[in-house]
């Protein structure tokens, strides 16, 4: 009976802590807006900057405040606040949790504001409280949300054939238009990863006659994990010495592949391109290791949703073609499955003159 | 040891189907022999052949661990993200994960040895919550590593080329440690009293304390020494990554307690060698490492690992059975 009751403190503790914790994290959410001056991150046109009124107020809730994607999103928020004199801010929790993300949608609901963007952690889990934010005749933009159904729009950065293309395109101009390459995603059954993979393959089969896809393995998977990407890099290398390229679709394949070929000391004879990450990758590519890598910028999004959101407010409709004054949102591509789904064209390379611009 | 006694044993059997494997992947690839080869796979074979000591300890006891790639996880995280100002020594990047294992460690220890809690069940609750310290409190996402930890990671103890492709591998510093933890775990086993302690316990926990053994004490050793070494090699892991990839181990103890089960380490205790033991995770590493060298499309590698496991787990469950059969009827003609 005693033992009992020293473990029901002992976990009470522990309980209280853990509370304590929680506590703590959602106070330090706060003061985060406004507060540093206004950097130019982003290209815009007039088209961007254009509209009627000024009194509409955005907000933007992202996944969670505290990740450099999304800090580098709320510079593009920022910028366009900064640009239009429009009242839009960012706001998320602090951490990726759907539950604690529902409750900032709830609160910057009640802020009256005219249009909410939300990158949502769990779609479904956010579907309850955007059609409350509809109810009250808010405008609803998802990014990175395309199975949300209360929305009027869901913005996707591209659409996932012409992003595998891009990486073609990157991979065929390392290798100097010739070789043959093979393909990298986490899992077989990852639906978008492998769509990139696919657009790849497809770029190379329309256009580079010069590429070869590897007759086996065609595809490697490296379960999301950079050590076992290393692994399958390096075999697939030694049974097949004639793979000169490797297309890299999650940001721990292109790493891990890119530390397999220098170790294997082929660099500058075997090459990776593939969606990673800046801060990650920083190091690879400066060696050289590693040719570029490949992904959306998250400021562009942030300030092309705000675009869009103003551009209802004020009665345009949006369509196929729409423009959003943006480099990679200047020709927006309609879903035909889904008709409030639009895709820009927002892939960027970087490499290693361009990657001390992003830090996250 | 006597011949009749190697052929009989589980060890011995998974010997042969690595022999095997190992000559078939030989004459498919003609690569599975050369230098640069081997170094890869001891390579992907040092982090989980560490985890499988600790992991071993505990099965012997009859319990088990999943927390050790928790563990492993918010001890890298932690001194990988908080620690950087704070040091330039790698030691200490070392002795504060170990220290922080060995924390939840005692915590695995104290509820599963005081109370007597299912060890799956504890040590899957503290699991969770070192996974949620991490995310929680610690904001875990993927982070470059600190200079110190780097130049160690980048530090390698010879390279191998192959003299035929040009292509290069690189031995890591990590291995010394393996070796090192390998034979604690040997000598712990097999030579001390302790040892002794852990298989008893696991054949009878009762009769265990009777004889004069501290149970508790040797229950929370070993749970302390699973977390201990959990510390390490999570940080150890992230040298060898050159960067701190937070969810990098999940999913790692399935792995190692499938190599302690293949290797002869029985689930319900008492039973179980550490060479067994780094014969099944050596199994599991040459598979995993070796079938884009067979030839078998990424489609059918899961169908050939999964077949692979159980002929194993086969070969040697059958001799188990063929041993005690041999003995009951021994035993039938002694009563005669």
């Amino acid at each position: 009976m005693n033992k009992k009751k020293y473990l029901a403190v002992a976990l009470g503790l522990i309980f209280c802590v853990g509370l304590a914790g929680c506590g703590g994290d959602s106070k330090s959410q706060k003061p985060d807006s406004a507060k540093t001056s206004v950097k130019k991150v982003v290209e815009t046109t007039d088209v961007a900057t254009k509209g009627e009124k000024k009194d509409w107020k955005i907000a933007v809730v992202v996944k969670d405040s505290s990740n450099g994607w999304f800090a580098r999103m709320e510079q593009g928020v920022k910028q366009y606040a900064g640009d239009t004199g429009i009242n839009a801010y960012q706001k998320g929790p602090a951490s990726t949790d759907a539950a604690q993300q529902v409750q900032v949608i709830q609160d910057v609901i009640n802020q009256g504001i005219n249009a909410l963007c939300v990158v949502p952690v769990d779609p479904a889990a956010c579907d309850p409280v955007l059609k409350e934010a509809r109810d009250k005749g808010i405008i609803v933009i998802t990014h990175e949300g395309s199975s949300c159904k209360n929305v009027d729009y869901d913005l996707e950065a591209f659409n996932n054939a012409g992003y595998g293309a891009f990486i073609m395109d990157k991979l065929q101009e390392s290798m100097g238009g010739k070789g043959v390459y093979t393909t990298m995603v986490a899992h077989l059954t990852n639906a978008s990863q492998n769509e990139w993979a696919n657009g790849a393959v497809a770029e190379q089969q329309a256009k580079y006659s010069g590429l070869q896809l590897l007759d086996n393995p065609k595809r490697v998977e490296s379960e999301n994990n950079s050590e076992k990407a290393y692994q399958v890099a390096k075999e697939v290398m030694k049974s097949h010495s004639e793979v000169k390229g490797f297309v890299g679709t999650s940001s721990m394949d292109t790493p891990g592949i890119a530390r397999a070929i220098n170790e294997l000391g082929l660099k500058g004879k075997a090459f990776v391109v593939g969606t990673g990450m800046p801060n990650e990758c920083r190091s690879l590519i400066k060696d050289g290791s590693l040719s570029y890598i490949t992904l959306w910028d998250p400021a562009e999004a942030g300030y092309a949703m705000c675009v869009m959101a103003r551009q209802i407010l004020e009665g345009k409709k949006i369509t196929d073609g729409a423009d959003l004054g943006l480099k990679s949102y200047s020709k927006l591509l309609q879903s035909k499955d889904n008709p409030t789904l639009f895709m820009g064209a927002g892939w960027i390379a970087i490499n290693k003159d361009n990657v001390d611009n992003y830090n996250f | 040891m006597n011949l009749q006694k190697t052929v009989k044993s589980t060890e011995f059997y998974v010997a042969l189907i690595i022999l095997l494997l190992c000559m078939a992947i030989q004459m498919k690839s003609g690569q599975f022999f050369t230098g640069n080869n081997l170094v890869d796979v001891v390579r992907a074979f040092s982090v989980p052949a560490m985890f499988c000591i600790g992991e071993m300890f505990v099965i012997i006891t009859g319990g088990v661990d999943v927390s050790f790639p928790a563990i492993a996880s918010l001890s890298m995280f932690f001194v990988c993200s908080e620690l950087e100002e704070v040091a330039s020594n790698p030691l200490f990047f070392f002795l504060v994960a170990m220290l922080i294992g060995l924390a939840v460690g005692l915590l695995n220890g104290v509820i599963i040895a005081r109370f007597r809690f299912p060890a799956l069940i504890v040590t899957l609750g503290t699991s969770s919550i070192c996974f949620g310290i991490m995310q929680g409190v610690f904001k875990s996402r993927e982070y470059p590593l600190c200079e110190p930890l780097k130049e160690l990671g980048e530090m390698k103890l010879f390279s191998a080329t192959n003299p035929v492709s040009g292509l290069t591998s690189n031995m890591p510093v990590a291995v010394i440690l393996m070796i090192v933890l390998v034979f604690l775990g040997w000598f712990i086993l097999n030579r001390t009293m302790l040892g002794r302690g852990i298989y008893a316990i696991g054949g009878d926990v009762k009769a265990a304390q009777r004889s004069g053994f501290n149970v508790f004490g040797i229950l929370l050793f070993i749970y302390a020494f699973s977390g201990c070494m959990a510390g390490l090699i999570g940080v150890l892991r992230s040298t060898m990554l050159l960067a701190v990839h937070p969810n990098n181990l999940e999913g790692m103890e399935m792995t190692v307690i499938a190599a302690c089960v293949l290797g002869g380490v029985r689930m319900t205790g008492g039973k179980g060698s550490v060479l067994g033991a780094l014969l099944g995770m050596a199994l599991l590493t040459i598979v995993d490492n070796s079938l884009i060298l067979l030839g078998i499309s990424t489609i059918w590698q899961k169908v050939f690992t999964g077949a692979i496991i159980i002929i194993g787990t086969a070969a040697s469950a059958m001799q188990t059975k063929r041993n005690e059969r041999k003995l009951a009827i021994k035993m039938n003609e002694g009563g005669k």
